[in-house]
């Protein structure tokens, strides 16, 4: 979940003392655990049409079924090659992606030829380790061949955000066992049973010996998900709540003091309850739960982001909404889907970058990959980018096109100033996406010899005789070494 | 790309060097051959010990408090600036605006007797970045100025004439350095948007006190003050005698009607195949017209986006905007309608509409800035804003947002930078002003609302926000004893309880915050 009010689920944070916990090594509870040698390429935004640059990186896995291994999704994001090495088995073993979701940080890999670890035993998952309480880490931290051990206990959990995809948050445990690069991926254990995934830490300049593991609870849901065959994604309400503290607003919007009930701040209308709901409704209550003032609400005798509710459920589920409207009661069936327009604000991982070359000039979706290739320090794309769900701008243009650079030549030259804009309109027909840009360039009006392009808050078209645009195109494209004119996705 | 557009307000570039204590200048009258004559002129050996003197300068000592754009009711910690003014006629001092922007106390001295005298503005233009100082109390003027001699203008200088900087050095002596004008063109003055004809030079000055805005001299004339020194360029920005003379002018009536201001925007039209699309032939000029902004005098004539203009008063365009002017040669056209011209001027206007040539005719016009929605700068004064029961309204401009700096700015910066730039939508609502949310100042009554700002204001209890005075009045008139904000953005909705709001003004004044005033409305 990621919407920027979105509260710390409260846990009580009793003392508890320190629980010895046997360690039986002959248990070989830890065979199952692999490293994960992973060759990948990253893909190159600023010039979206080379292969990208060649990248490696090692990290753990664990068998958690008949040739299933869990991982980090980043660990085998954007991978071309995937190696599994055993503890006891020096024999490199080709492997392959079954399912990943970026959005929760796990991967299910299988080895490509699965006799080798048909011997091995699976590791079984465990539930919510209590505060206080030692956990160990197993891995191949910081590319080790052997096998590494570090010991520490639970010391918070809480939602926070998973730094992989960089926009979504779930539930995730805090550990001060060390946890370094390499470890990712690899099982957290209590009790021989596994209470998490390591998953992501601090630099040591932020925060010093903390570690964060991916909780069950994340790790069953995604399970649950690809049991259908294919990974769905997390759902969202795609809405903003807004705390009721002020006692004014209380009254006015005719609540009891009993502190049930949470403004709707805002809602996406293309979201999930984008038709259910509207600015000014009081949440009271989901799938018969109180929803507190403060956006709570009471799970498993726990009080938890009322989000959290949503974040245990599936594409195509509902849930029911009491919410109160202008003063009186009222009720929504809201049946849930993924927030598509959320996800080009995050990193993306395993997509080929997406563009089209017309005479020199370079047309780029916006998104979060591309405003870091580029560095893009134009205002009105970064107004874009960061208000692109809080003004609704998704409704309008789903995928802002960016005239992302100009590759100079005769026939564009005077153009070059205009690199970093944002596309509104080509031959009068309106971009709202980059394949908008393919039509609208095809499209001639009558005879018309030119190409007119229109950047958003520039008051003078561009313009290209078509002619000249046209003879100049694979002139440009052989010069600066670009073989395909577009790649679109698929 | 031309633009008269009146935009972000930009910080001012100190002019010459910094000023540094441990030098001391040799006392040597090196002047430039070329100047000799002018120092004679009006200047005089006083002590016979060689050094050479002039009395037609006069050190000027500010000291400015700006009112901080964030905390509307408290001004900044108070700076001095020193330069020098240049005396003209009727004891009045000529200094650059900059000097005297945002002044607590104006103190003239003398270079050589270290006498003072405060002072006071006349008149300022921000835009022409020139003001006039007078004496403060005239009694204590006859005494001051009995010795000074004024100083005429000179504005006949044109492109390789020989000028001369003045300055002074420790003990009144008078310090020439050469400099030669290589180029005259428009540039940006101080605010943004203020672009006027300057004469660039090279030559290199020295580092010395009240170096600020140093006079430009010509035969014992001033042909101009310094603008801005680049020292690593060693170039020279000098603002000059003709946009002096015209500024003189129109303060002599005692009623100041500033520059005029045309609100277009152009374009160059060196690209052929832009020039094509246009139906522009080979050879023909012409700037074209992407974006005229509504109440200034391009509107007010009848200019039209997608217009080519083809001459102005008579001067034909060409393709990079420029005119051909009778002393200075190639010039942006802007010097014909901003620089040069007045208030209530004839303006003839020929373009090129959909093919057919269309002449256009009325008077230059100029829309104060203190009109336009989002103003670009303000100084003197401080920023309005409304302050109540914790919440603090402010009106949307670019002072405010030049407050926050250069670095990456957040969504909300970003989201009212936008704003500010394209008001139009506000404007047809008929908003005066655009009025937001800045920040809370933690109260009971504002319980929950603490974290917020940035949103702008729509309605508060029914009544549409077009300026802090709608606002003010609403605020008289709860519903049911709370008052209704609704905002633009996230969470869309306040409510404040009435008289909770009202008992937070009083401690909001008396306690804690220690605000001195709830609003300021001007």
């Amino acid at each position: 979940m990621k919407f920027a009010f979105f509260a710390a689920a409260l846990f009580s944070a009793l003392p508890w003392l320190i629980q010895a916990q046997p360690i039986d090594p002959a248990a070989n509870v830890w065979d199952g655990v692999v490293n994960i040698d992973a060759s990948m390429q990253v893909p190159d935004y600023r010039e979206p049409w080379n292969g990208g640059r060649p990248a490696g990186g090692s990290g753990t896995g664990f068998l958690i079924g008949k040739n299933r291994f869990l991982t980090n999704a980043h660990v085998v994001s954007n991978a071309t090659k995937l190696v599994l090495r055993s503890s006891n088995d020096p024999e490199p073993h080709p492997a392959r992606i079954v399912f990943i979701a970026h959005d929760c940080d796990l991967a299910i890999l299988e080895a490509v030829d699965s006799k080798h670890f048909e011997h091995l035993t699976p590791l079984s998952l465990g539930g919510i380790p209590k505060l206080n309480t030692e956990v160990i880490a197993v891995g191949y931290p910081i590319g080790g061949d052997r096998i590494s051990v570090t010991r520490g206990v639970v010391s918070r959990i809480d939602f926070r955000q998973y730094s992989h995809s960089g926009v979504d948050s779930h539930l995730a445990i805090q550990v001060d066992a060390a946890i370094n690069p390499g470890n990712s991926g690899g099982p957290v254990l209590q009790d021989g049973k596994v209470v998490g995934v390591a998953f992501q830490g601090y630099s040591g300049n932020v925060a010093q010996n903390v570690g964060y593991m991916i909780p069950v609870p994340v790790i069953q849901r995604f399970l649950k998900d690809v049991e259908d065959g294919q990974y769905d994604h997390y759902v969202d309400l795609a809405l903003s709540d807004f705390p009721i503290e002020n006692p004014a607003q209380r009254k006015a919007l005719g609540l009891a003091d009993d502190g049930i009930g949470v403004m709707v701040g805002s809602v996406e209308p293309a979201g999930a309850a984008g038709a259910a709901l509207q600015t000014g409704d009081v949440i009271l209550a989901i799938d018969g739960g109180a929803v507190y003032n403060n956006g709570l609400i009471k799970l498993d005798d726990e009080l938890v982001n009322m989000n959290e509710v949503v974040e245990r459920k599936f594409a195509g589920d509902t849930i029911q909404v009491d919410f109160l409207r202008a003063g009186k009661k009222q009720s929504a069936s809201i049946e849930l889907k993924r927030f598509e327009p959320y996800v080009r604000l995050g990193s993306i991982y395993d997509e080929r970058p997406r563009y089209l070359v017309y005479a020199g000039l370079v047309f780029q979706p916006l998104e979060r990959n591309l405003m870091d290739a580029h560095g893009i320090q134009d205002p009105l794309v970064n107004y874009i980018f960061d208000n692109f769900l809080g003004d609704k701008l998704y409704v309008e243009r789903p995928e802002p096109v960016i005239l992302t650079s100009v590759l100079p030549d005769e026939v564009n030259t005077f153009l070059t100033p205009y690199a970093n804009g944002v596309v509104d309109e080509i031959n009068g027909v309106k971009i709202t996406r980059l394949s908008d840009v393919k039509t609208a360039l095809a499209k001639k009006n009558g005879d018309e010899p030119f190409i007119v392009v229109k950047l958003l808050e520039v008051n003078r078209p561009l313009v290209l005789r078509r002619d000249l645009a046209e003879s100049a195109h694979p002139r440009i494209m052989q010069k600066y070494n670009i073989t395909e004119n577009a790649y679109l996705g698929e | 790309m031309k633009s008269f557009l009146l935009t972000a307000l930009a910080v001012l570039p100190f002019t010459a060097s910094a000023q540094n204590p441990d030098r001391i200048n040799a006392p040597e009258a090196s002047a430039a051959p070329s100047t000799a004559g002018a120092i004679r002129a009006s200047a005089r050996d006083a002590l016979g010990d060689g050094i050479i003197k002039t009395q037609s300068l006069l050190k000027v000592n500010v000291t400015y408090q700006s009112y901080s754009p964030h905390i509307p009711w408290q001004k900044d910690s108070p700076s001095a600036r020193r330069g020098l003014g240049v005396v003209l006629k009727d004891n009045q001092i000529l200094v650059t605006a900059q000097m005297v922007a945002d002044a607590t106390y104006i103190e003239l001295e003398q270079a050589e007797s270290g006498q003072k005298l405060t002072a006071k503005v006349k008149a300022v233009d921000y835009e022409a970045n020139l003001a006039v100082v007078v004496a403060e109390s005239e009694d204590k003027a006859k005494g001051f100025f009995s010795e000074l001699i004024p100083m005429a203008l000179d504005s006949s200088s044109r492109i390789g004439e020989a000028l001369s900087v003045w300055q002074i050095g420790p003990v009144g002596d008078l310090i020439v350095t050469p400099l030669r004008v290589s180029k005259v063109e428009t540039a940006r003055y101080f605010v943004d948007g203020s672009v006027f004809l300057v004469y660039e030079g090279n030559g290199i000055i020295r580092s010395e006190a009240n170096s600020f805005t140093l006079p430009v001299v010509k035969g014992g004339k001033l042909a101009g003050l310094l603008l801005r020194y680049d020292s690593k360029n060693q170039s020279t920005t000098v603002l000059p005698a003709p946009i002096i003379e015209h500024f003189l002018k129109d303060t002599a009536d005692g009623e100041y009607e500033g520059f005029p201001n045309l609100g277009v925007e152009f374009q160059l039209t060196l690209d052929e195949q832009f020039r094509d699309y246009l139906g522009m032939k080979p050879g023909d000029g012409g700037m074209y017209v992407s974006q005229v902004l509504k109440g200034m005098t391009g509107d007010k004539i009848g200019l039209k986006e997608g217009d080519i203009i083809t001459s102005v008063n008579g001067f034909a365009i060409d393709s990079r905007g420029n005119y051909r002017d009778p002393q200075y040669g190639t010039l942006s056209v802007s010097h014909v309608v901003r620089g040069r011209a007045f208030v209530g001027d004839a303006l003839t206007v020929t373009v090129i509409r959909e093919g057919k040539p269309v002449t256009l005719e009325g008077q230059l016009f100029r829309k104060d800035p203190s009109q336009m929605i989002v103003s670009p700068y303000r100084f003197d004064r401080g920023p309005n804003y409304l302050l109540s029961g914790g919440l603090l309204f402010q009106e949307l401009s670019q002072t405010y947002l030049a407050a926050f700096g250069s670095e990456r700015q957040s969504g909300a910066v970003l989201r009212l930078a936008r704003i500010a730039k394209n008001p139009e939508a506000f404007e047809e609502k008929g908003c005066e002003k655009i009025i937001f949310l800045s920040a809370v100042l933690p109260t009971p009554s504002a319980q929950g609302y603490e974290r917020m700002g940035g949103q702008i204001v729509e309605e508060v209890n029914g009544t549409v926000i077009k300026d802090l005075t709608d606002l003010e009045t609403a605020f008289k008139k709860p519903i049911d004893g709370i008052h209704i904000i609704k905002l633009g953005e996230f969470p869309h909705l306040l409510h404040i309880d009435a008289i909770a709001m009202e008992r937070d003004n009083i401690a909001i004044t008396t306690g804690g915050y220690r605000v001195s005033q709830l609003k300021r409305i001007e």
